[in-house]
């Protein structure tokens, strides 16, 4: 289920002042993908996820789900919804039920499921994102820690079982073991073939996890391309205010530094070719 | 991500009636009211109109949004017109249609109806349109403070008004944002009747009051922090003067007065 944007433009309207949020966006989502998607603060990108599941109607240009317009007459956007799923900033402020098991089933039961499908899915998503079941799902969201709440309101997006799944900065404000565990989520579902847009500041983040990374600047896309040919275009995405992976800055570092040493997005993978080298070429360094 | 926020109606543009004092524009939208009402005679709605028109013009305010302050008043105006046509009795008939009489009296009164409400509200509505909440409840405070002799609590009201509209932007994104999240997950907010409408707003309500008693308690420390105390002994980062551009705004005012009473006077 490929999404398509075609020449895709969003205005903001607010008397008198008018902002492009985003300018003629084209861009494909391939299946199975997981596409990163960056900029700087008030770069377009929560407009942009905001318009692959019909939240918000292009100003001009189409959004196109297996060829067929979602703004289009005849889609109903209410179905369309349950198959993209989006996953905004800080999702633990949308929870609201009594207890965690009514929230995460609030999507599945606004698809219309039977009680017994929506409950094996509660316990499913729950099971993704590592909520005990037994322990947690009769209590009441608002008693769970930060982390949990993140999990939980995850939980109610993925109960849902969308085919695409949009996360907009989803680690933000979590502490690094809570971060280590949503992420190992998001890359297990993209591996359960879940397509997946992650829109992040956390570069480290998309290093490990992204296929593919995207990146807007003013509303327009800049570059589309493997992280490593993103980032190697370090200084043009310094020039917009964005960073790149540590594994990528040091090991431009130990180049400078005289080490043959291939860039790198990852520490781990730096750390392994820096491994070999020194043990292989021991006279090297003198 | 982009300054939006329409905070009430406030039109941001930079002119002289935005710069006038808030005090002098409080005082000026009373004695408009006043000037509205003191109308007897049809014709002497056009040098009213023709003050409101000019005010507009110097507020850099477009006409087509003036027009558009009106929307909301429009079944009002219709049916006070309709009323006050209808069901006024006179010793001048107009026009007979079975057994309903339309006198002159009753055509003269649902004309002054209209023309009163139409002005007073695109009158009042320039107030608003000018001057930025904060700045309203600023002057609100100033103008009350004499009141403080009979125990009028003019700092705490003025405050509270000012947190208040402070926080309906912030809280209207965020309903805004906690609608989409729910929609997002198939809630349906615009369909179905008045019951299952409300059962539709609680995914909505429930973190939207969260969010409230969560920032009200992050501001009540916020403020403490700094030291507030309320307003005994505080002093103001922004002084508010009168200047010669209020005298020349209160000297118009008075023109108008003046041609609006003199009729009455030469008689």
């Amino acid at each position: 289920m490929p999404i398509v944007l075609e020449k895709l433009s969003h205005v903001y309207k607010s008397g008198p002042h008018t902002s492009h949020a985003l300018r003629d966006v084209d861009l494909t989502i391939n299946d199975g993908e997981l596409l990163a998607l960056i900029g700087h603060t008030g770069s377009g990108k929560s407009t942009l996820a905001q318009h692959l599941n019909g939240l918000l109607q292009p100003t001009s240009g189409h959004v196109l789900l297996d060829g067929q317009d979602i703004n289009g007459k005849d889609s109903s956007r209410r179905a369309l919804r349950f198959r993209v799923g989006l996953v905004f900033q800080y999702p633990e402020h949308q929870l609201f039920e009594e207890t965690v098991y009514k929230d995460i089933a609030f999507g599945p039961k606004n698809m219309g499921l039977k009680e017994e499908e929506i409950d094996a899915r509660v316990r499913e998503a729950m099971a993704i994102v590592g909520l005990d079941f037994s322990e947690i799902s009769k209590r009441s969201p608002f008693e769970l820690s930060g982390g949990q709440m993140r999990r939980a309101a995850l939980a109610g997006v993925l109960a849902m079982k969308p085919q695409v799944l949009v996360l907009d900065e989803p680690t933000a404000g979590l502490d690094p073991r809570a971060r280590d565990f949503l992420l190992e989520d998001v890359r297990r579902l993209n591996r359960a073939g879940t397509t997946v847009v992650l829109i992040s500041h956390a570069m480290d983040d998309v290093a490990k996890l992204a296929t593919r990374v995207a990146v807007l600047e003013k509303g327009a896309l800049v570059m589309d391309g493997s992280p490593l040919e993103v980032f190697s275009r370090h200084e043009r995405l310094g020039a917009m205010g964005l960073d790149v992976p540590q594994g990528f800055r040091l090991a431009r570092l130990l180049r400078e530094k005289g080490f043959p040493v291939s860039d790198r997005c990852l520490l781990e993978d730096l750390a392994g070719e820096l491994a070999d080298l020194i043990k292989g070429g021991s006279g090297h360094a003198a | 991500m982009l300054r939006d926020i329409t905070l009430g109606q406030y039109y941001p543009v930079d002119s002289p009636v935005h710069r006038l004092d808030p005090r002098a524009k409080i005082l000026l939208a009373f004695l408009y009211i006043i000037g509205v009402f003191l109308v007897k005679d049809l014709f002497m709605y056009l040098p009213v109109l023709l003050y409101l028109a000019m005010a507009t013009w110097l507020a850099r305010l477009p006409f087509p949004m003036m027009a558009k302050s009106l929307k909301p008043m429009r079944i009002l105006i219709v049916f006070t017109f309709i009323l006050n046509l209808f069901f006024g009795t006179g010793s001048r008939e107009l026009l007979r249609l079975g057994s309903i009489v339309i006198w002159e009296e009753g055509l003269l009164n649902a004309l002054h109806f209209t023309f009163r409400l139409i002005l007073l509200v695109t009158g009042s509505s320039i107030l608003t349109l000018t001057t930025p909440p904060v700045t309203l409840t600023d002057g609100l405070e100033r103008l009350a403070s004499p009141l403080r002799v009979i125990r009028f609590p003019a700092h705490e009201m003025a405050m509270m008004m000012t947190i208040a509209l402070r926080f309906i932007p912030t809280l209207t994104e965020e309903a805004d944002k906690i609608m989409k999240a729910q929609t997002a997950r198939g809630a349906d907010f615009e369909t179905g009747n008045l019951m299952a409408r409300a059962r539709a707003m609680i995914p909505l309500l429930v973190p939207l009051f969260i969010s409230a008693f969560r920032r009200a308690g992050d501001l009540a420390m916020a403020m403490e922090a700094r030291c507030y105390r309320g307003g005994e002994g505080r002093t103001r980062l922004h002084v508010l003067k009168f200047s010669r551009r209020d005298l020349i705004a209160f000297l118009s005012m008075a023109g108008l007065f003046i041609i609006l009473l003199l009729p009455g006077i030469l008689k």
